[in-house]
C-alpha cells in the first residue's frame, strides 16, 4: 500500500452503550485502525472539539505520536470546521464512523463532507484492498457477512462499519505522552439542534402479533394467545425425522435458509 | 617446596579474578534502577536470613537441606580457614585440624549431592550443575590432601613433583569452579549473588514469618518525566535488587514443579522465566541453559542484551500471559525470587506501553474503564441481585458494624448464589451489615494482574475515597481476590480509609461467628468432602485454617488432595488468566479437578467464586463444586422454626 | 396437510354438505366451521353466505365462533389461505384520481421483494398522507422487481426504475434519478427506511444533495412532529417533521385493509445521469462469494454450533454446508481440537449476535450462554433434557445429534434441490442490493 497517501481519520466522543459514559467511538475506533494500518504514524487523526476531553487520550493510546483538535465547544457544527480543515490539507482519503454514539447519531456528517466537496462516499467499509494509481478498491459490509467490492477514486470519504477490524487496544503510556496540535475552530452553534426536545429513550411498543384483527374477539385471540415458537417447545417422543422437520420449519420461518 | 608458593599464588590469582568478576557482576546489577535498600540493616540481617527463612523453605525437601547446611557450611568454614592456612600461612595445628574438619564435613554433603545428581529428577538443569557435585568433591579431598603435612600426619614435601603437579591440576579445577565460578557466572553464582539477594532482598517484610504479597504500585507521580516508559521493557529497568535475584538461582526447578501454567503446557516455566532474565541482563543466549524449556517453545533461539526490549527476542509474550499468579513459584523458591511481581512488571510494558494485552484482555480494561466492572454490564444494575435482600447500603445508613464488599461476583448470577448464602448467614447470626451498593467499584485486581496500574490505581483511590466516607469496624468479602487488594495493596494510596478497619474474608468472619455460638448448624451428612485453598486467600494471605475449621465444625473430615494448603494447586482463574486464555496442552482447572477426584470427594469446598467458576466449568461427570457459605447455609437450623432446612446440593 | 386444501374446495364434496346439514355427526363442527362464511357455488365462484356464519349448538341455538375454537390446526392453516384471497378480492380501493401531492417512499426492496421495513413505511405514509387531500404515496424502486402485491401493500403511484444502471451498488444513479424526481414532483415527504440495506445511505446522500437536514431513527412522525432516536438509541429526539425521514422498523402498521391502484408513474429522461454516466466515481464490481462457513462469527446470522456431544465431525461440518450456516462451537470442542479457536462462542470466544443458534451437544454452560445473550432464536438437540442450553432454547429437541443431523442434512439437501429446480426453471437471476 503506498504510503504516500494522506489519509484522515475522523474521531468523535463516544458513549458506552451501558454506562453512557464518554468513550472512544466503535466505529471511530476501527477508522483510525484502519487508517494505521494504511499508512501508519503518517495517519492524521482529526476531532473537532474540546481538545481537553480524556477520550482523546484513548485513541491517542492506539499509537498516535500527535491528534489534531479543532478546539470549539463541543455542541458546536463540526463540519463547517472540517470542511475547512479538508480544503487547506491535502487529502486523499477521509475515515469516519457510520454514526456517532453522541447527539442526533444522524450519520450525515460524512455525506455533508462528501457532498461539499464533489468527493465520493463509500458507505459501511469492511476493508480497503487497495490503493493504486488513483484509484481504491473497498470493500462493503452487507447484512449477514456479505461483501460487495467497489472501486472508488480518490479523493474520498469512506464510513467505516462494525465489520471492519477492531479498534487495537488503547495503551495508558502513548496516549498520555501524544502531543495534540490544537488550532482554532469555529464555534457555529447548531441553532436546530438547540430547538430540540431531547428525553431519554422511552421503550417502542412492540409490534403485535401480524394477527389482522378484524374484531374484538380476533384482538383478544391476539393479545392473548402464545406466541408462536415462543415459551421453549420441547420435543422428546416425537421421530427423528419429525423432530428434524420442525427444526427445519423454525428455519424457514425465520428465513435463515433460503 | 613448589607447592609453598603454588598454592598461594593459585588462591590469590582466582581471588582477585573472582574479585574482579563480582566488581562486574555487581555492575551489570547496578544496571538496574535505583531502588532504596537499607544495606547495613540487610547485611547484618543476612546470615539469619539465611539460616532461618531460607532454611525454612530449603527444609521442605530434607534431603537437600541437610546436604545444603553440610555442604555449604563446610564450604564456607573450611574457604575461610584456606585463606588463612594457605594463603596467609598461619601456622596453627588447631586452623589446620579445623580445615580438615570442615573439609570432611563438606566432603560428606558432596557426597550426597553426588549421588542426587546420579538420577536427578527432570525439575534440576543439568549442564553446569551436573559438574558442580565432581567439583566440591575434588576441592575437599584436593585441599585436605594439602592440609595434611599442616597438621603433621604427612611430611612436609611428600608425593614428590608427580602428586604436586597433579594437586596444582586439581587445586585450579576446583578453585576455578568454587572461586572463580562464583562471580563469572558458573554454578556457584547462587551463594555470591544469593547471600547479597537476602541482604538486599527487595521485599525484607518476608523474612522472620512475615508475609509481602501486595504488588508494588508503578510511579505515575509528578517526578516521573514524561519520556518515562511504564513497567519493564528492557532488563535494566528492573530495579537493581530484582535484577540480583534472579542472579541467585539455583535452577533447583521447585518452581516449576509447581507451576500449573507448566504442568498444563503453557508455554511457561518460571525457572526458565528467571535464566532468561539473566541472560538478559548479562547478554546472550540460552543456549546454555540445560533445564526443562518453556513447553512448545524450542531452546537456543533466546537472545537478550541489557538493553533490548524483553519481548523482542528474548521471551515470547505468551509466556508472560501463561501465568495465573499462583504464587506457587515463589512460595516454593529456595532463594526467594519474585517470579510474579517480574512478570507483572513485564506485563505492565505490554498493556501499558504497546497496548498488546492478548485475548479478551483489551476489551476487559475497555470495560473496566467505561463500567467499572469486567464484563461491561451497566453500573446501575450492580445492586440488582440483591432486590429481595433487604440489605442496608451505606449511603442511606453511613455507619455499620460490618461493610460487606461485594465484588463483580454482584453480575454474575452463579456467584450471585455464594452472595446470597453469606447475606443469610450473616442474617441468622444478626451481623450489623451494610453494602456500597452501586457505590461499589470493581476492586481493580484483574486489570492490575493484567498490567493497567493506571487503571487498577484509579479504581482503588475512587474506592477509597467512596470508603472513607463512611464507619465500619470490618470489611468482609467473598472474594479472596478483592480481598487481597484490599488488605494488602490499597494501603498504598495514603488514604486512611481502610485504617483500624479489620479486613476479613468471609471464611474468617464466618469462623468467628461459629465460634462465638451465632450460627446454629446441623452436621453435614453428605459425602466425602474435600476443599481447595485459593491462591489469593492461602499462599497471598496465609488463611489456611478458617476454613477448615469452618468444615470441620459441620463434622466435615477434610480428605485433603496431596496438593494443599501453601502448595494448593491453582484452578486457572487468577492474574486474569481465563482471559488472556494461552492455548496450553490441558486446561489447569481440569488437573484440578482430577486433584479432586482422587480424593474420592463427591464435592469440592472453596471460598472464592472465581474457583467456583473454573472448577464448574470442567465437563461433568465431576464433583459438585459449593463455597463453603453454600454449603453452611445448608446445614443452618434458623432459629424460630428448627426443622426448616435448606436442600445442600440443589440438583 | 389439511383435509380441505384449496383443490379440494373447488369441488364439491356432497360429503361434507351432507355433514354439514347434520347436525349430530361426529364432524359436523369441523366442516362446518371450516366451510364458514364462504361457499362455491356450482359454477366455482365463491359465494359469501351471511346465514352461514356461526353454527348450531348442541341446544340447537345458533352460535357465532368469532375465537374460531373449533378449527383444527390445519384447518386454520388452509384457511388463513383463502382468507388472504377471499380479502384480495373483497379489500375497498383506496384511489387517487388526481394527485395534488406526493409521498415518496423509497423501498429497500431486498431481493426483489417490500421487506416489512418498507411495508410499514408504506403505512406511515397514508398516515401522513391522510393530512392532506388528495395525496398519492408513491413506491420509488430500484433494479429488479418479483413483488406482486404492491397493490395491497400501499402503493397508489409506483416509480420502478428497472434500468440496468441501477442494479446492485448505485449510489450516484440512484440519487440523480431521485434529483429528477424531486424536480419533477416536488413530493411532501421524502421517506426512507432507515436500514443497512441501502435505504439510510440513499437518503442521506438525498438530504446532502438538496441540502435538508433529515430525520434520522424516526419512529413517531406525524405532520408537524417527528420522533427519533438519537445517541446510540439512547435519547428521544422531539423536532419538527422535516421533508426527508429515514424511519425505523415498526413506526406503523403496515396497510392490510386497503387496495391501491400502483398505477405507474413515469419520469422524465435522467439527464443527470446521463452526464455522469462513464465518469462515475464509484464502479461496482459485484458481490464476494462470502462462504457461509468464511463469515465471522461475530456476523453469522444463522450458527450451527457443536459441543461435547458431537461425535461425526464429518457429518456435522456437511449438516453445515448443507444448510448453509455458519460453524460455531463449545470451547470443549476448540480444547478437544475438533474445532478452530475463533469458532469458539463464549465468554472467552466470540459473542454471537444470530438470529437462529442451533446448539449441538452444548450443555450451556454459563460461558457459553453468555456469548449467545443476544441470539433472537436458540434451537437445542441435546440428549440430556435437564441441560441449561434445553431450558434457554426456544426449540429444544431431546435426541441423539447424529441421527437429527443426518435428517436434517436430507431435509436441506431437499430443498435446495426443488429450489434449483424451479429457479433454474424461471432462470431467474437475483441480486441482493
Ligand atoms: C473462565 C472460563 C471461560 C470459559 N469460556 C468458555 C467459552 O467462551 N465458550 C464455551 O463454550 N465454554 C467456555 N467455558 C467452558 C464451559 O464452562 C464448559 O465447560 C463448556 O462450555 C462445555 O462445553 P460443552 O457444552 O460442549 O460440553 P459438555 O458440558 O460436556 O456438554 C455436552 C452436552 O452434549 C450432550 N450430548 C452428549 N452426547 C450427545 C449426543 N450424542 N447427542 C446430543 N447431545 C449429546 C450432553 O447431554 C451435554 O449436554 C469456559 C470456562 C471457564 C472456566
Ligand atoms: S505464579 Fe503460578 S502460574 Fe505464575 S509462574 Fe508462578 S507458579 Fe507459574
Ligand atoms: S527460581 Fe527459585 S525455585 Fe525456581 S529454579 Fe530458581 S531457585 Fe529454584
Amino acid at each position: 500500500m503506498p504510503p504516500n497517501i494522506n489519509v484522515v481519520s475522523l474521531v468523535s466522543i463516544g458513549r458506552h452503550p451501558q454506562s453512557g459514559r464518554a468513550r472512544r467511538a466503535e466505529q471511530d475506533g476501527r477508522a483510525v485502525e484502519l487508517g494505521l494500518t494504511m499508512v501508519g504514524e503518517a495517519l492524521t487523526v482529526l476531532h473537532a472539539g474540546n481538545p481537553q476531553n480524556p477520550v482523546l487520550r484513548q485513541y491517542a493510546g492506539m499509537g498516535l505520536p500527535s491528534l489534531t483538535v479543532l478546539d470549539q465547544a463541543s455542541s458546536c457544527d463540526a463540519v463547517s470546521v472540517l470542511l475547512r480543515y479538508l480544503r487547506k490539507n491535502p487529502t486523499d482519503i477521509v475515515l469516519t464512523g457510520v454514526r456517532a454514539e453522541r447527539g442526533e447519531s444522524s450519520g450525515m456528517l460524512p455525506y455533508l463532507l462528501a457532498e461539499q466537496l464533489g468527493w465520493p462516499l463509500v458507505p459501511k467499509v469492511a476493508e480497503i484492498v487497495s490503493v493504486q494509481d488513483g484509484k481504491a478498491d473497498v470493500l462493503l459490509a452487507l447484512p449477514r457477512g456479505q461483501r460487495r467490492s467497489v472501486q472508488v477514486s480518490l479523493p474520498f470519504i469512506a464510513t467505516i462499519d462494525n465489520a471492519a477490524p477492531e479498534a487495537r487496544q488503547s495503551a495508558f503510556g502513548p496516549g498520555s505522552r501524544a502531543l495534540f496540535s490544537i488550532q482554532k475552530g469555529d464555534n457555529l452553534a447548531d441553532d436546530a439542534f438547540m430547538e430540540w426536545k431531547i428525553s431519554p429513550a422511552k421503550p417502542r411498543p412492540k409490534r403485535l402479533k401480524v394477527v389482522k384483527a378484524k374484531t374484538a374477539a380476533d384482538r383478544m385471540k391476539a393479545a392473548t394467545a402464545k406466541p408462536v415458537g415462543g415459551g421453549g417447545k420441547i420435543m422428546k417422543q416425537e421421530s427423528p425425522e419429525e423432530k428434524a422437520q420442525a427444526i427445519f420449519d423454525l428455519l424457514l420461518e425465520e428465513k435463515v435458509i433460503r | 617446596m613448589m607447592l609453598d608458593w603454588l598454592v598461594p599464588t593459585l588462591i590469590s590469582v582466582l581471588l582477585v579474578l573472582a574479585s574482579i568478576g563480582a566488581v562486574r557482576r555487581i555492575n551489570l546489577w547496578r544496571a538496574g534502577q535505583a531502588e532504596k535498600v537499607n544495606m547495613l540493616a540487610g547485611l547484618l540481617a543476612m546470615p539469619k536470613r539465611y539460616l532461618h527463612d531460607l532454611h525454612h523453605v530449603v527444609d521442605r525437601d530434607k534431603y537437600i537441606s541437610r546436604t545444603h547446611v553440610v555442604t555449604g557450611g563446610g564450604f564456607v568454614l573450611a574457604m575461610v580457614l584456606v585463606v588463612c592456612v594457605h594463603l596467609f600461612g598461619v601456622d596453627s595445628k588447631i586452623l589446620a585440624w579445623a580445615l580438615l574438619a570442615a573439609l570432611v564435613m563438606m566432603f560428606c554433603g558432596a557426597l550426597f549431592v553426588y549421588k542426587r545428581r546420579i538420577n536427578p529428577p527432570s525439575r534440576l538443569s543439568k549442564g553446569p550443575w551436573m559438574r558442580l557435585p565432581k567439583s566440591l568433591l575434588t576441592f575437599s579431598i584436593t585441599f585436605f590432601v594439602l592440609t595434611l603435612p599442616a597438621v603433621g600426619v604427612l611430611p612436609e614435601g611428600f608425593g614428590g613433583w608427580l602428586l604436586t603437579l597433579v594437586l596444582s591440576v586439581l587445586i585450579l579445577m576446583s578453585l576455578s569452579e568454587m572461586l572463580f565460578g562464583m562471580t563469572w557466572g558458573g554454578p556457584m553464582k547462587h551463594a555470591f549473588a544469593g547471600a547479597l539477594h537476602l541482604a538486599f532482598h527487595r521485599r525484607p517484610e518476608r523474612f522472620g514469618g512475615g508475609r509481602s504479597t501486595g504488588l508494588k504500585p508503578v510511579d505515575f507521580g509528578v517526578g516521573v518525566s514524561a519520556k518515562e516508559v511504564h513497567g519493564v521493557a528492557k532488563p535494566t529497568d528492573f530495579k537493581w535488587n530484582q535484577l540480583l535475584g534472579f542472579d541467585a538461582c539455583v535452577q533447583c526447578g521447585r518452581c516449576e514443579a509447581v507451576c500449573p501454567a507448566f504442568a498444563a503446557g503453557q508455554p511457561l516455566n518460571p525457572k526458565k522465566l528467571i535464566q532468561d532474565m539473566v541472560v538478559g541482563f548479562a547478554g546472550g543466549t540460552d543456549e546454555n541453559y540445560a533445564g526443562n524449556p518453556y513447553p512448545g517453545i524450542d531452546l537456543g533461539h533466546a537472545k537478550g542484551e541489557p538493553n533490548q526490549i524483553i519481548t523482542d527476542g528474548l521471551i515470547h509474550p505468551d509466556t508472560l500471559w501463561s501465568c495465573t499468579t499462583c504464587r506457587a513459584c515463589v512460595e516454593e523458591c529456595p532463594m526467594m525470587i519474585e517470579h510474579v511481581d517480574a512478570i507483572v512488571d513485564m506485563r505492565r510494558f505490554l498493556t501499558l506501553e504497546k497496548g498488546e494485552t492478548p485475548n479478551k484482555g483489551a476489551q476487559v480494561l475497555e470495560n473496566i474503564i467505561a463500567t467499572d466492572n469486567p464484563n461491561g454490564y451497566a453500573p446501575a444494575s450492580r445492586t440488582h441481585w440483591a432486590a429481595d435482600q433487604n440489605l442496608p447500603v451505606m449511603k442511606d445508613v453511613k455507619q455499620a458494624d460490618v461493610l460487606f464488599w461485594v465484588s463483580d461476583g454482584a453480575f454474575d448470577m452463579r456467584s450471585q448464589r455464594i452472595l446470597r448464602a453469606f447475606v443469610k448467614l450473616m442474617k441468622a447470626a444478626n451481623v450489623d451489615a451494610a453494602i456500597l451498593g452501586d457505590e461499589e467499584l470493581d476492586s481493580g485486581d484483574v486489570a492490575r494482574r493484567l498490567g493497567d496500574d493506571a487503571t487498577f490505581q484509579s479504581l482503588a483511590k475512587r474506592n477509597l475515597a467512596t470508603l472513607s466516607t463512611y464507619q465500619f469496624n470490618k470489611i468482609v468479602t467473598t472474594d479472596p481476590h478483592a480481598f487481597h487488594c484490599l488488605k494488602n495493596e490499597y494501603g498504598d494510596f495514603g488514604s486512611d480509609a481502610l485504617q483500624n478497619v479489620e479486613v476479613l474474608h468471609h471464611t474468617m468472619f464466618l469462623n468467628r461467628l461459629v465460634k462465638d455460638g451465632l450460627l446454629q448448624l446441623e452436621p453435614f451428612k453428605g459425602g466425602k468432602v474435600t476443599y481447595h485453598d485459593p491462591c489469593y486467600l492461602g499462599r497471598y494471605n496465609g488463611e489456611y485454617e478458617a476454613p477448615r475449621e469452618l468444615l470441620a465444625s459441620l463434622g466435615i473430615d477434610v480428605a485433603e488432595m496431596e496438593r494443599s494448603k501453601f502448595r494448593s494447586r491453582c484452578c486457572g482463574g487468577g492474574g486474569g488468566a481465563p482471559i488472556t486464555d494461552i492455548p496450553g496442552e490441558r486446561r489447569i482447572a481440569d488437573m484440578r479437578m482430577e486433584d479432586v477426584v482422587s480424593t474420592g470427594a463427591s464435592m469440592v469446598a472453596v471460598g472464592c467464586q472465581q474457583c467456583t467458576a473454573m472448577l464448574e466449568g470442567v465437563v461433568e461427570p465431576r464433583p459438585v463444586v459449593r463455597d463453603i457459605a453454600e454449603i453452611l447455609v445448608g446445614q443452618l437450623v434458623e432459629a424460630t422454626s428448627i426443622s426448616v432446612k435448606e436442600e445442600v446440593v440443589h440438583e | 396437510m389439511s383435509d380441505f386444501s384449496l383443490e379440494e374446495m373447488l369441488r364439491r364434496d356432497p360429503r361434507n354438505e351432507w355433514i354439514a346439514r347434520n347436525r349430530l355427526h361426529p364432524l359436523h363442527d369441523t366442516v362446518l366451521s371450516a366451510e364458514q362464511g364462504e361457499r362455491r357455488g356450482p359454477s366455482g365462484l365463491l359465494r359469501k353466505d351471511p346465514h352461514l356464519v356461526g353454527f348450531i349448538g348442541p341446544n340447537g341455538i345458533k352460535r357465532i365462533d368469532r375465537a374460531d375454537v373449533f378449527s383444527s390446526v390445519g384447518a386454520e392453516l388452509a384457511g388463513k389461505k383463502r382468507s388472504t384471497e377471499a380479502k384480495a378480492v373483497s379489500l375497498p380501493w383506496h384511489i387517487v384520481e388526481n394527485p395534488a401531492g406526493y409521498i415518496m417512499v423509497v423501498a429497500d426492496m431486498v431481493g426483489g421483494r417490500l421487506t416489512r421495513h418498507d411495508k410499514d413505511i408504506l403505512g406511515l405514509a397514508h398516515q401522513l398522507a391522510t393530512e392532506k387531500a388528495a395525496v398519492a404515496v408513491v413506491l420509488v424502486c430500484f433494479g429488479e422487481s418479483k413483488e406482486t402485491q404492491f397493490d395491497l401493500a400501499g402503493v397508489d403511484r409506483l416509480i420502478h426504475l428497472a434500468g440496468q444502471e441501477f442494479n446492485g451498488f448505485a449510489p450516484e444513479a440512484r440519487l440523480a434519478a431521485l434529483e429528477q424526481i424531486e424536480t419533477q414532483f416536488y413530493p411532501d415527504y421524502w421517506l426512507f427506511p432507515d436500514s443497512v440495506n441501502g435505504g439510510a445511505d440513499l437518503a442521506s446522500r438525498l438530504a446532502a444533495r438538496l441540502g435538508e437536514r433529515p430525520a434520522t431513527q424516526a419512529w413517531q412522525v406525524n405532520g408537524t412532529q417527528t420522533l427519533c432516536r438519537g445517541a446510540s438509541s439512547s435519547v428521544d429526539i422531539r423536532r419538527a417533521t422535516p421533508r426527508i425521514l429515514m424511519l425505523l422498523e415498526e413506526c406503523a402498521d403496515a396497510i392490510d385493509s386497503t387496495r391501491h391502484q400502483a398505477l405507474p408513474l413515469q419520469i422524465k429522461p435522467l439527464a443527470a445521469l446521463k452526464k455522469s454516466n462513464g465518469s462515475s466515481k464509484m464502479l461496482d464490481r459485484g458481490m464476494i462469494d462470502v462462504d457461509a462457513s468464511a463469515v465471522p462469527l461475530a456476523e453469522a446470522e444463522f450458527i450451527l454450533s457443536a459441543g461435547n456431544g458431537i461425535h461425526n465431525w464429518n457429518q456435522f461440518h456437511a449438516a453445515a454446508a448443507a444448510l448453509g450456516a455458519t460453524e460455531g462451537a463449545s470451547r470443549v470442542a476448540v480444547d478437544d481440537g475438533f474445532m478452530p479457536r475463533e469458532r469458539q462462542v463464549g465468554a472467552s470466544g466470540t459473542w454471537v449476535t444470530a438470529r437462529v443458534y442451533l446448539a449441538v451437544g452444548i450443555s450451556g454452560a454459563i460461558q457459553h450462554m453468555q456469548g449467545i445473550g443476544q441470539c433472537d432464536k436458540v434451537v437445542a438437540i441435546n440428549t440430556d433434557a435437564g441441560c441449561d442450553m434445553v431450558k434457554r432454547a426456544d426449540l429444544a429437541v431431546i435426541a441423539d445429534s447424529d441421527a437429527v443431523l443426518a435428517e436434517l442434512t436430507k431435509l436441506a439437501n431437499a430443498f435446495m434441490a426443488s429450489k434449483q429446480q424451479t429457479s433454474s426453471k424461471q432462470g431467474e437471476k437475483s441480486d441482493a442490493a
